[in-house]
């Protein structure tokens, strides 16, 4: 039952140059449907790793059984409380995804598209005036990211720097450097929400400190688990997938210029690069003793649902490992599945397509730079670095 | 052809609703309205492939024709 594959210390997972840590992950699907990864969170526990993308949905959507329940922020601190909705157990997260959900439904991110298309545009224009070769995730990907969710803050684009920082610690850092930024971002929210309190705006964070379920408004805790997960979610996953899917483009000139002489076409597109390039594991707890085809999970035990390998399900998927931009009935997960989908998915799917859309009528035929090599890492969340693309 | 809409199966991912608009309609929270769906002759290809993105698989298709429903869009 135990096997030798985890997402942090496998082979491919580790930050090597011009690695495909997506293709890396793909081998599972030669295995056993699931089996004991020793070694498989940032803190070296052990998780059952699921690999098949049926046996996943049915872990995702039974809450009862796998719960979210980690509070893996607060744990870092020493402290105790979740982050809000994602470590929430129904019933206590649907109230607040009934909250939330309004404020990220398919409606509302087409109310804020004109703002993100300007912002994007803004940024390419500069990149192309200045250059031309640039380092994707930097220059382009991480700050229009970034600035997406400032603005969706209310907050100014000034603080980009300081957040970025933050994020890059949080995320990237060693344990002193996670807990530091952990505290930043902590007290950050805190100070936030306390200013909201006195001095409301047209924001989310005024929303939140104003809003009421079951007709109270919500503990500081409550408000504090929003503020954190909104930042955490918010930082570096979207940028991490417009890493990859610029890099896939840059190394697969037909799948560019498709894109490029008919736009129309990255729309469904995206969808494809969502699969193929997926950025996030789940994990659930065990809530009581369950055999899953045939494993003995235990209560306590953790659980992991890695969407980069469901997406790679050759049951699910034809030829899974082929990118096919024009790859109809693509149900992926990328967006995980079941009462935790992805809260913000409807904003992050737009902020990709628009990033596409605009780089590509902006920045001519590029490919990656000679004499460079991106960086590529597996672990909770993966991601790419050191991307220079060039277009001279 | 209808479809059958599981609700409590929808998590609001709207891929039914991006594929075709005027076939699955959205609360303002982004998840499906309850009720089957009757599907028009001319509308099958477009609710096939809605229904088919639904990564939740909540939404069923059924083509025994005597299944009735009152409240399809077609
Ligand atoms: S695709 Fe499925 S989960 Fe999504 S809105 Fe439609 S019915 Fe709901």
């Amino acid at each position: 039952m135990v096997g030798d594959f985890s997402l942090f210390t496998s082979p491919g997972m580790q930050r090597i140059p011009n690695g495909d840590p997506h293709e890396a992950v793909a081998r599972v699907h030669a295995g056993p449907p699931i089996f004991y990864s020793p070694d498989n969170t940032r803190d070296g526990r052990g998780t059952w790793l699921i690999t098949r993308a049926k046996d996943q949905r049915q872990v995702l959507q039974d809450p009862e059984t796998f719960s979210s329940n980690r509070s893996i922020f607060a744990s870092a601190l020493g402290d105790d409380w979740p982050l809000i909705p994602l470590e929430l157990d129904p019933p206590a997260h649907g109230v607040f995804r009934s909250l939330l959900n309004p404020l990220f439904s398919p409606k509302r991110v087409i109310a804020l598209e004109p703002s993100i298309r300007a912002r994007a545009i803004t940024q390419v224009e500069k990149i192309s005036a200045s250059s031309n070769s640039c380092e994707v995730m930097k220059d382009f990907a991480i700050p229009f990211t970034v600035g997406v969710f400032l603005h969706f803050l209310g907050l100014s684009d000034e603080r980009l720097d300081m957040f970025v920082g933050w994020a890059n610690r949080l995320l990237h850092g060693d344990k002193a450097q996670r807990s530091a930024a952990a505290r930043a971002i902590l007290e950050f929210i805190d100070e936030l929400a306390a200013l909201r309190r006195k001095e409301p705006a047209d924001d989310f964070m005024t929303f939140i400190v104003e809003a009421e379920i079951d007709n109270r408004s919500l503990a500081d805790k409550e408000v504090r688990g929003i503020g954190v997960l909104l930042f955490v979610a918010g930082l570096d996953t979207v940028a991490a997938a417009l890493g990859f899917d610029l890099a896939h483009l840059a190394r697969n000139p037909k799948d560019q210029e498709l894109l490029r002489s008919e736009p129309e076409r990255i729309v469904l597109a995206t969808e494809e690069l969502l699969r193929a390039y997926s950025t996030v594991q789940m994990i659930r707890v065990a809530t009581k003793d369950v055999d899953f085809e045939g494993a003995p999970i235990r209560k306590g035990d953790y659980v992991s649902c890695a969407t980069m390998i469901a997406n790679r399900d050759p049951v699910e998927f034809e030829n899974p490992n082929t990118i096919d931009l024009a790859r109809e009935d693509n149900r992926h997960t990328a967006f995980a599945c079941g009462p935790h989908r992805c809260l913000g998915s409807h904003l992050a799917r737009r902020e990709i397509i628009i990033a596409l859309e605009e780089w590509l009528s902006r920045i001519p035929h590029f490919r990656i730079k000679e004499g460079t090599a991106p960086i590529t890492y597996g672990g909770h969340v993966f991601g790419i670095e050191n991307l220079v693309l060039d277009w001279s | 052809m209808h479809i059958i809409v599981r609700n409590a199966k929808c998590q609001g991912h709207a891929r039914c609703w991006s594929q075709a608009p005027d076939i699955f309609k959205l609360d303002e929270d982004g998840y499906i309205l309850p009720g089957n769906i009757n599907v028009a002759e001319r509308d099958e290809f477009l609710a096939l492939r809605g229904a088919r993105s639904c990564p939740e698989r909540a939404l069923e298709i059924d083509r025994s024709s005597d299944h009735i429903t009152n409240d399809g869009v077609s």
